[in-house]
């Protein structure tokens, strides 16, 4: 049964410490982030949300594991992203981590449950586990019925909704969305962030999604505002616009 | 279990035909060449391999059989003493100058001075018993009938080598040999013709038939270990037949033509083998960087690269085969010399195979560019 109330801001998944991050073009350093600490919790869905350029997608790949810090620590699940190696923080995202980027970046030659199926089995599965996952996360994003396309027969949302179930078959504990609607149309961009919300409280999942959409700000949990590589306000939404979960009983 | 690799294939299999037709005709190409070579320069071999002999003993140093000289007789009392040996027969290999009627002028040639012996090793298997009978008479030799016009006469005719008459008795396919006539005669008719009589006359070779033809390496080795019976080495025949091979290739040029000409296939079809596979890793960086994002390594990622490769090379191998066996059938029946080898074309399969996969590594570096990072903007 999946739990609607948000859980107690106790159970930190995803814990920054004074991190900074700069990038150099020529001799020109510009910092991107500075001195920025932050928690994300689980079985939520936390929004960063800012300007362009802000640095929201440095902070996500930063907090993924996918691009270290020039400094500060990143704590993820309790272990220290920092100190492991790149085939350790390989073999963590491959057990932990789920990923949904703005372009879906699917293979043209493989059908939607081929997709979802590819990185199952690079996880020590047995083909019934896999088929098992492969269906279930399917079915949970509602493309079930499309298992059989390729991304060229499918509709822009269509395709988010199999990358996301891609993600999701790995029953990560942590999911990063980088503008997942961006590409979208209003409509499609609602299911998508719906479907985030909706994991997030199903399989208590953290979630993290950087938008720079207001108009999904009204579905997050916890929305963090983020201006010139710093954070400028943190809101928690007590009753976010409820998820639209069918199989939800509220 | 998804193949990644093998749907990309069948899914884009436009991308991948110029390098899989690339790989094809390479080896194609390879085949051909190679069958044609070994047709061609397998006639350097034609004394050996037309004979049952398992052992050749002759001149030390001997880099092709008709390069051979004059060795002691007294070696066959070795033989005679070795009891794996079952047979010894010397073999004659004089060079002569032929001349026949209508107007042919002079025409080298080379005889062969053969056992008439029933049962006789040289030429078992071309000279059928009564045909090699027929050398005993005095003066009779037998030629390929291909080499009649060449010599100017007719089975029956006569003609005169070094200056001595001699009678076509007979003809037997399958005596031509690289770049020169082959006549056959009997030992006594050989040492007549012999303008170097007196020199040393001895044979130029024995060859000797063993009770188990697979010790010939162990027979050889003990028969080179001797000293004392003059001057002499001993090969085992499929030894002696690639020596002579060995030699006719690399000292025509030939050789080095067909190392040249393999070498410029096999570039031309690892680059643009590369260049498709390159292609194909480029076209979906984003993918793989995602698979990368969601913890599938860099290691299994170059897996499927190599693996794409693979299959390119199989599927051209397969093609080029089917293409190559019909082929090189057309030829044999058109009598172009053709020879195929199982070990050396499956070196040249081999090879391709090879070559294939260095293919597959230069297209792994473009994996390099699926940095997961980069697909956070
Ligand atoms: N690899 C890089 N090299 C140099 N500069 C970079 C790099 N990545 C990001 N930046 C810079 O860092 C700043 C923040 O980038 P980031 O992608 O985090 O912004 P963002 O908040 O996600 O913006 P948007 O909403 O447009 O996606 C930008 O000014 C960008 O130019
Ligand atoms: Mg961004």
């Amino acid at each position: 049964m999946p739990e609607l109330v948000p859980p107690l801001p106790s159970s930190a998944t995803l814990v920054a410490q004074n991190i900074a991050k700069s990038f150099a073009s020529g001799r020109l350093t510009t910092p991107v982030l500075s001195n920025l600490s932050v928690s994300i919790d689980a079985g939520e869905l936390t929004l960063i949300s800012g300007p362009s350029g802000c640095g929201k997608s440095t902070l996500l790949s930063i907090l993924s594991g996918l691009q270290t810090p020039d400094a500060g620590h990143v704590m993820a699940l309790s272990e220290s992203l920092q100190t492991m190696d790149s085939h350790r923080r390989e073999a963590f995202r491959l057990h932990h981590t789920g990923f949904v980027f703005q372009g879906f970046n699917l293979f043209p030659a493989l059908t939607a449950r081929e997709q979802v199926r590819l990185p199952l089995q690079y996880l020590d599965l047995s083909s019934q586990e896999i088929d098992r996952r492969t269906d279930e996360s399917l079915e949970e994003v509602g493309i079930a019925h499309r298992h059989h396309l390729r991304p060229a027969e499918l509709s822009g949302g269509e395709k988010q909704r199999v990358a996301i179930a891609r993600a999701l078959a790995k029953l990560p504990a942590l999911l990063f969305a980088d503008e997942p609607t961006s590409a979208l149309d209003a409509a499609s961009g609602q299911v998508i962030i719906d479907l985030l919300h909706r994991i997030a409280r199903a399989h208590g999942t953290t979630v993290l999604c950087v938008s720079h959409d207001p108009r999904l700000i009204s579905h997050a949990d916890r929305v963090l505002t983020m201006e010139d590589g710093r954070i400028l306000n943190d809101s928690r939404q007590l009753t976010p616009h409820r998820p639209q979960d069918r199989r939800a009983s509220c | 279990m998804v193949s990644l690799a093998r749907k990309t294939l069948i899914h884009e299999w436009r991308r991948f035909l110029p390098a899989t037709l690339a790989v094809g005709f390479s080896t194609l190409l390879q085949l051909l060449q190679a069958a044609l070579v070994l047709g061609i320069f397998g006639g350097a071999a034609v004394y050996i391999n037309d004979s049952s002999a398992d052992i050749w003993i002759g001149y030390p140093g001997t880099q092709a059989i008709d390069l051979g000289r004059a060795i002691d007789g007294d070696v066959a009392s070795l033989l005679d003493m070795n009891h794996e040996v079952t047979r010894v027969e010397p073999f004659y290999l004089l060079d002569g100058d032929w001349r026949g009627g209508h107007g042919t002028g002079g025409v080298s040639v080379y005889i062969s001075g053969i056992s008439t012996q029933p049962g006789g090793m040289m030429f078992a298997r071309v000279l059928t018993p009564v045909l090699r009978a027929k050398l005993t008479y005095p003066e009779s030799v037998i030629v390929d009938p291909a080499d009649l016009t060449k010599l100017g006469v007719k089975v029956g005719g006569t003609a005169a080598i070094n200056g001595h008459l001699v009678r076509v008795v007979a003809t037997a396919p399958g005596l031509r040999a690289l770049g020169g006539v082959d006549i056959l005669a009997s030992l006594q008719t050989a040492r007549l013709l012999d303008s170097s009589a007196g020199e040393a006359g001895g044979p130029t070779y024995l060859v000797a038939r063993l009770r188990h033809p697979a010790n010939a390496g162990r027979v050889v080795a003990d028969l080179n270990g001797h000293t004392g019976f003059g001057r002499y080495h001993a090969w085992t025949a499929p030894q002696f037949a690639r020596r002579s091979v060995l030699f006719w290739l690399f000292n025509t040029g030939a050789g080095a033509g067909v190392l040249f000409l393999a070498v410029v296939v096999f570039a031309v079809g690892a680059i643009i083998t590369s260049q498709a596979l390159v292609a194909a890793v480029a076209a979906s960086v984003n993918e793989y960087a995602t698979l990368n994002a969601l913890g599938v390594g860099r290691r299994q990622l170059r897996w499927v690269v190599l693996e794409q490769a693979f299959w390119v090379g199989a599927c051209g191998v397969i093609l080029a085969s089917v293409l190559a066996g019909l082929l090189i059938w057309l030829a044999q029946s058109e009598n172009v010399p053709v020879a195929v080898s199982v070990p050396v074309l499956s070196a040249c399969l081999v090879l391709v195979m090879v070559l294939v996969g260095i293919s597959g590594l230069m297209a792994m570096r473009t994996l390099r560019r699926a940095d997961p990072a980069t697909l956070l903007r």
